[in-house]
């Protein structure tokens, strides 16, 4: 493209030449010596390593172009190329014969030299035809800084002067200051400036005004949402795995450590190490194991009928090629199935690097589950103070709960003389709670409800009764007991029931597990709950409901259920058909002999518990309880808390404070069920064989291969060199000093992120396919810097900023156009269409919507109907979009839930990536379906509403006043005349059609779900919601100039 | 993009655009306060979709396509493929032979027998052709063998949907690739300047079908820029997302508004020069448009009683498949270059019969008539109508085996499609399977060999129209060397 300084395009367009595109830029070097890279490289890529290249596999005729060996091999028949002499070289005669049988490349390749291409290879070889090593395989070098005689705010802009020098361009003068303080704001934060910052900056007169503006937003934390952003669509983050039901998956920890580490300023080093291998680094920090979760973003399934080694191989081909190019900006993706043809990187090569990644601890099914394993706990400090307060409580009441028992007196009946008789007991199970040892579950529903009082009265006895109401079946169970309750001799089962009289259930249940649940009580509608063989102890019938609005008591010998003394029940379950239903105090009533009864004496307790883990008891006396009775032991602490928690004669007295401490342990559980978890990568514990996988099938395995790194690239430096390589061996690798392609790659494509283009255009592609960088110098040099600065992110970033090309005016003519039309020699400022997250946040926050609420689960705001429904699997999870209400609508886009079968419209109709593949750069489309969304889209409309409420209440008294208010709100500038003009003519025309249709203009001012301002008149804020909504669809808006 | 074909895109884009563009600034202003309309509203007759230059590169047989893309694997054997020998082996395992060691879905690879279930349904030979059909839920495609191309020796290399959808639509079973659809858009353009050049329904389908999802990435532009995307017309709610203005916002709101829009986008423009401002004026004008043109699309009052008639009871409710069908002949009539209907539930490892026939039920008629329709019109000639799923069925059973109740499981290794029109042969069948249907006897056709295929009748060489990707040149027909099929060729 650099040759067009003097063709006109459309000229060569005529000639249908528009694939040619590296090729191009080879003829950029009429007048200098051949530089191979530069020069000759990129044709004999795109024209001759398909077939003569670094792929043995396909290589033709023996022969090999890519390096000087190949190409100069005496021992062939006919040389290819003798340096200095093109009428020795085969090469040249087969580009420049007319026999079609002959000529390269052959016809049905569809490449073609171009006269230019021929005239430079026949240069090339006249002047000894040297090779050199790809350009960016070779380290960068510490290049001095030129000198210029263009206008240099820092050292970027000496290296840029140098090439408009050479191609006689003029640079544009430094933006308007409100201009530039609007292309900054955006740069740096994604989010337009405020007008107190256009204000301060535009007021300060001092030579720092502007740095300020960049220090300021450098610090904000909207910076790293930023910068974030771009990083995300590279980790191909989304919030569901991606394939078949794509069912959620909760690993947003990941997208909030990426954007702290940004705004902490993370060097990029560390920001590497952490990522491919953070689990691997020693005591590895929390944050530095979540942000493993990179490796875990990669799409997966668990669709039925898959193949469990094709899925595991699937993801770690993913893996592999998403970190060679992410890092390296190579495109592995071409050795999975053979030797790369361009790229000095065989198959076998490839699959060493994949080895890296290939034992994987993930399962090839992931399970539709919300967390994969491995999944790490969050620490949320927050959440531990509060449950750290809540522990504090507990011991507080454990320490009066003691300090009573050593007050209750206890005499175990074992010991007791004379020996005592049997008698008739009851043994409570649940009274106000349920017991510890084991698990409570409601259903349907969260949670048991407890209530403290009923609406005929209080509840039975102790302090809460169970209270549930369902229009079907409906039940709390207790279950998965670590101990079994055990059934005494003579043993009847009881409970407490009432029924609401205002809505009785249809049908009561009591229901027990031995070993199964396979005994139960139904009174009411023996057909309502069809559970359990009808007319066997599975169901028993037991008659009517009882009486309604008063409490029951329930009572059945358990020889009715097929129960019998002497058998441990390990759960039971309060249920019901429909109503309201309390139940109370449950339990057994049986006879038992206390001396031998270990709901009554200890000894007996200590027996039965001898040699078992038994929950409930405190850590310091588990030992103890567990060692079994011994004379010469001491027992009172032990059994001071048998008196407290076991003792049918004795416990009673410490209900209340156990109630308490019940209480507090519930509300932990529920702080800790709050916890979020995410995806974190690991290894499995011995490695999985890695091979060679043929033409890249996942059964087809080839030679065993074991982790390495390429072999063009310097030599990995293991930590144990007689270990195997581990994956921090290769994250350090790539965030060496003589690694040629991290900086490069990386400071690229933060450059592409300030100027829209990287300084190499196919950021993905630093191989010989990809395009050359346009100022190789600056690249090496930013390269270099970046590196030689401890990787400091926030430092390039404030170098690119301070930059005059940065600053530079945007206009541009045709001539321009024509000399320069991408920009790539930064004669002009950068202008491009803000990303598809920024125009709506600049909606949100130029209407004044935005809440800027950082971090957390994915948010779902406006979406039309059918956007996920009809492509929903009909067992997902995501099926059904279900919009969130209040600040959920009003998030930055970053926080919102993506779905990658089904993204949401404003980020796919403004090219945003799906996040199915990693993507270093998005496009930029202009369509007309943008405009509809921009136009009618709810939150846009909104955002036009609230926006025209705040111009009626803070933009002054008259027309002119308030529309010079929109400008400076939207657009952070004053309006010329013909805009106010043009602005004021809308209104007039938007007002007299709303004062003749208040009905219209009612309807226009209800969109969206936050309130509108009722003091406010409805025809003019109908007007200038228009008038706003116009504001927002500028072309000015949308662009970041 | 490459930055020289934007720049030529933008220079067709200036011309065509060029001259309203520079009037508006004036005229805008004269326009304010007139209730409706302005000079902008008009339509030119440049193209808003050109093509790419040089393409197509030879003459096309066909200038669009419509593609029914039946998802979820029809059964091939229930349907088209023929096998009067498989009654003698009812409940009989399929011969280790036949089988031969080939790769199963994971659902049924557990199984201990494979057992044969011979269709239940009625076979007819019809047409001059006497092509065979499943009659019993297939009526009406039976009037129509005369017209197409069966394809009886389709395969695929995957056996779950996602991959295989994947893989049928993009040619990669990997996604990030661009589709069939968005391929056309890129390459050819579009004729109509209203509407999108490459349009998507996903039509109803029956409640208890076992459907699969379906994945944006079966009509997304993958690599190439989005503006190739497939436009979904959604069934329900506007076919266009946010096509209608908001309640209270009139069409005459709407031309005032943008035409204040229009003439600050003008003084942005003279102000820097930038062809994107330029472009987007004329998506501002492309929108307004549509917001006239897709529902004129979508009144379908004015089409005949007989030709509603022609596509069944259906065609008049939004969302179905009868309804899309109409909507499809609408589209290509208007100069819609790609248009995919994409029916679900097409997924029978159980109930097979029953819900064969339910799915038949929705898709037989209209399916038909479309074909029927663009004869009838003289648009088949100039369309390209396929037909088909992304894999086959098995020939044993899956779960329950009766004579009337069978499964079949996924079968990559053969199954059916069709074409019609646009260049295609009319009333052939190509390739022939085992009395199993269960391997290739006679002329594969594998679906990079399909997609060179379609390419070719669009008048596209499939190994000249590539992308680059990724360092190589990505091409919709992948690395390998695929044919297009000249058999199946008028």
């Amino acid at each position: 493209m650099f040759q067009f300084s003097r063709i006109p395009a459309l000229a060569l367009w005529a000639l249908g030449c528009f694939q040619i595109s590296c090729s191009l830029i080879a003829t950029a070097a009429e007048t200098k010596p051949i530089d191979f890279n530069r020069d000759i490289r990129p044709i004999l890529s795109d024209k001759c390593f398909a077939c003569h290249g670094f792929d043995k596999g396909h290589r033709q005729a023996d022969l090999r172009l890519d390096v000087a060996e190949g190409a100069f091999d005496n021992t062939r028949s006919s040389i290819a190329i003798t340096p200095g002499d093109i009428s020795k070289s085969e090469v040249w005669s087969r580009i420049t014969t007319t026999d079609p049988d002959a000529i390269m490349p052959p016809p049905n390749s569809h490449k073609e030299l171009t006269g230019a291409e021929r005239e430079l290879i026949k240069r090339w070889i006249e002047e000894g035809a040297p090779y050199a090593k790809h350009w960016s395989f070779e380290p960068p070098q510490a290049v001095a800084v030129p000198n210029t005689s263009h206008p240099v705010q820092n050292e970027i802009d000496a290296f840029l002067g140098q090439k408009l020098e050479e191609r006689n361009l003029k640079a544009a003068p430094v933006a308007a200051k409100e201009i530039l303080i609007r292309r900054l704001s955006f740069a740096l934060t994604g989010l337009p400036p405020s007008t107190a910052d256009v204000k301060a900056c535009l007021d300060d007169n001092s030579d720092e005004a502007y740095s300020k503006l960049v220090e300021k937003y450098l610090d904000s934390p909207q910076f790293g949402e930023e910068m974030a952003r771009h990083w995300l669509d590279v980790a191909r983050y989304a919030d569901t795995h991606g394939m078949h039901l794509d069912n959620e998956r909760q690993t947003w920890a990941y997208r909030d450590w990426v954007i702290r580490a940004f705004n902490q300023n993370l060097p990029f080093d560390q920001f590497t190490l952490a990522q491919l291998a953070g689990d691997l680094l020693p005591d590895p920090t929390e944050d530095q194991l979540i942000a493993t979760g990179f490796n875990r973003c990669n799409v997966t399934t668990s669709e039925g009928g898959s193949i469990n080694d094709e899925l595991l191989y699937r993801y770690a081909v993913d893996r592999t090629s998403t970190t060679i190019s992410a890092w390296m900006g190579l495109t592995g993706g071409c050795a999975v199935c053979h030797d790369h043809k361009f790229d000095p990187i065989s198959q076998r090569e490839f699959y060493q690097m994949y080895a890296f990644f290939n034992s994987a601890a993930d399962p090839g099914f992931d399970g539709n589950a919300l967390l994969t394993q491995p999944v790490l706990k969050l620490n949320m400090p927050e959440i531990r103070t509060q449950q750290q307060a809540i522990d504090e409580k507990l011991a507080a009441i454990q320490t009066q709960i003691d300090e009573k028992a050593a007050t209750v007196a206890y005499q175990d009946p074992a010991t007791a003389e004379p020996k005592s008789e049997t008698m008739m007991v009851e043994n409570i199970w649940m009274e106000d709670d349920f017991p510890a040892t084991g698990r409570v579950f409601a259903s349907p529903g969260a949670t048991t409800q407890y209530v403290e009082s009923l609406e005929g009265g209080a509840v039975f006895s102790g302090k809460r009764a169970v209270k549930r109401t369902d229009a079907g079946l409906a039940q709390d169970v207790w279950d998965q007991a670590k101990e079994p309750l055990l059934l005494p001799q003579g043993a009847s089962l009881f409970a407490y029931v009432w029924l609401d009289p205002a809505n009785p259930p249809k049908t009561i249940m009591l229901q027990y597990h031995r070993s199964g649940w396979q005994h139960r009580a139904v009174w009411g509608d023996y057909e309502a709950i069809q559970w359990g063989a009808a007319n066997t102890t599975e169901r028993v019938g037991m008659g009517p409901l009882p009486e309604v609005g008063k409490w029951v008591r329930l009572e059945f010998p358990v020889e009715k259920v097929g129960l019998n003394p002497g058998d441990g029940l390990t759960g039971f379950a309060l249920t019901q058909f429909g109503g309201t239903v309390y139940w109370d105090k449950v339990g057994v009533a049986g006879a038992v002999n206390p001396a031998t009864d270990p709901q009554r004496s200890f000894q007996a307790w200590w027996q039965q518990i001898a040699g078992k883990d038994v929950a409930g008891i405190p850590d310091s006396l588990k030992e103890l309880a567990k060692g079994g009775p011994k004379p010469e032991v001491d027992a009172a602490l032990l059994q001071r808390y048998y008196v407290q928690a076991i003792c049918e004669s004795t416990k009673a007295n410490f209900t209340d404070l156990r109630a308490q401490t019940e209480t507090l342990k519930q509300e932990r559980q529920r702080l800790e069920d709050t916890i979020p978890s995410t995806f974190v990568f690991k290894d499995m514990p011995s490695p999985r064989e890695s091979f060679i996988m043929l033409r890249g099938a996942y059964d087809k395995k080839g030679e065993p291969v074991q982790p390495e790194v390429f072999a063009f690239l310097p030599p990995l430096q293991k930590a144990d060199p007689n270990a195997r390589a581990t994956r921090l061996d290769l994250a350090k690798w790539l965030v060496a000093p003589n690694h040629p392609l991290t900086a490069r790659v990386t400071v690229n494509r933060f450059w592409q992120q300030f100027f829209g283009v990287g300084l190499v255009k196919s950021s993905y592609d630093f191989g010989s396919q990809g395009e050359l960088p346009s100022h190789p110098e600056l690249l090496d040099w930013l390269a270099v810097r970046f590196q030689t600065s401890g990787w400091d992110v926030k430092q390039l970033v404030r170098l690119i900023v301070h930059s005059a090309a940065f600053q530079r005016d945007s206009h541009v003519d045709q001539e321009l156009l024509a000399n320069d039309f991408e920009n790539r020699f930064y004669a002009r400022g950068p202008r491009f269409r803000l990303d598809a997250e920024q125009i709506r946040d600049n909606a949100l926050k130029v209407s004044g919507l935005l809440i800027d609420k950082m971090g957390g689960k994915g948010v779902k705001p406006y979406q039309p109907a059918n956007i996920w429904e009809p492509v929903g699997f009909a067992g997902s999870n995501t099926r059904f979009y279900s919009q969130d209400k209040g600040e959920s609508l009003y998030r930055r886009s970053i926080y919102t839930f993506l779905k990658r079968t089904a993204p949401p419209p404003f980020m796919s109709n403004f090219d945003g990536p799906n996040r199915e593949q990693f993507c270093t750069r998005r496009e930029r489309s202009n369509t007309p379906l943008q405009a509809l969304q921009l136009m009618n889209d709810v939150q846009h409309v909104e955002a036009a509403r609230v926006l025209a409420q705040r111009i009626l209440k803070d933009g002054g008294a008259d027309d002119s006043s308030k529309i010079r208010f929109i400008f400076q709100e939207v657009l952070s500038r004053q309006p010329a005349d013909d805009e106010l003009q043009i602005v004021q003519l809308q209104l007039n025309a938007h007002r007299q059609r709303y004062q003749a249709d208040k009905d219209a203009a009612t309807k226009l001012v209800a969109h969206g779900e936050s309130s509108r301002d009722e003091s406010l008149d409805v025809t003019e804020l109908a007007a200038f919601t228009l008038v706003s909504s116009m504001m927002l669809n500028l072309d000015e808006t949308l662009t970041r100039n | 993009m490459d930055p020289r074909f934007e720049y030529q895109v933008n220079q067709t884009r200036r011309h065509f655009f060029g001259d309203s563009g520079l009037k508006l600034g004036g005229l805008a202003l004269a326009a304010m306060g007139l209730s409706n309309g302005s000079a902008m509203a008009d339509t030119s007759s440049g193209m808003v979709h050109p093509p790419l230059p040089g393409l197509p590169h030879f003459k096309p047989s066909a200038k669009a396509i419509i593609y029914l893309h039946m998802n979820g694997g029809p059964s091939q054997l229930d349907l088209w493929d023929h096998k009067p020998g498989l009654k003698d082996y009812f409940d009989k395992d399929l011969p280790a032979s036949v089988q031969g060691g080939q790769r199963l879905s994971t659902m049924t690879s557990g199984q201990t027998r494979f057992p044969c279930a011979p269709s239940k349904f009625k076979f007819e030979r019809k047409g001059e052709s006497g092509t065979w059909v499943n009659t019993d839920i297939l009526p009406h495609t039976a009037k129509i063998v005369d017209d197409i191309t069966l394809i009886k020796s389709i395969n695929t290399n995957a056996i779950n949907h996602d991959p295989a959808c994947t893989f049928v639509m993009t040619g990669s079973e990997v996604p990030g690739k661009a589709s069939l659809g968005s391929w056309l858009a890129y390459g050819l353009g579009s004729e109509n300047n209203d509407l999108p050049a490459f349009v998507v329904f996903t039509p109803q389908f029956p409640n208890d079908s076992n459907g699969q999802a379906l994945y944006n990435r079966m009509w997304g532009s993958g690599f190439l820029p989005t503006r190739y995307n497939g436009v979904a017309l959604r069934g329900s709610g506007d076919p266009v997302l946010y096509l209608p203005d908001p309640e209270g916002v009139a069409r005459g709101d709407r031309r005032q508004m943008l035409d204040a829009l229009q003439a600050l986008n003008q003084k942005t423009l003279q102000r820097f020069g930038d062809p994107e401002t330029q472009t987007r004026i004329s998506q501002y004008e492309m929108a307004f448009r549509m917001q006239s043109s897709v529902p004129d699309l979508t009144r379908i009052e004015d089409e005949s009683a007989a030709t509603l008639e022609l596509y069944g009871p259906d065609v008049t409710k939004p969302g179905t498949f009868a309804h899309s069908a109409l909507l499809a002949r609408r589209l290509v009539e208007r100069g819609v270059r790609v248009v995919q209907l994409f029916h679900r539930g097409w997924d029978q490892h159980g109930s097979l019969p029953y819900q064969i026939s339910n799915q038949c039920r929705q898709t037989d008629q209209a399916s038909a008539a479309l074909v029927m329709d663009l004869k009838q019109r003289g648009l088949l000639d100039e369309t390209l109508v396929i037909w088909g799923g992304e894999f086959g069925r098995t020939v044993y059973s899956q779960g329950t085996l009766t004579k009337d109740d069978y499964g079949r499981d996924h079968h990559p290794r053969n199954f059916c499609m069709w074409l019609a029109g646009g260049g295609i042969r009319r009333g052939y069948v190509h390739g022939e399977t085992d009395d199993f249907s269960y391997n290739i006897v006679k002329d594969p056709v594998s679906i990079n060999d399909l997609n060179a295929t379609l390419l070719h009748c669009m008048g596209i060489d499939h190994s000249r129209f590539s992308y680059k990707f990724q360092g190589l040149d990505a091409r919709l027909t992948g690395v390998e060397s695929p044919s297009v099929v000249k058999a199946l060729l008028a």
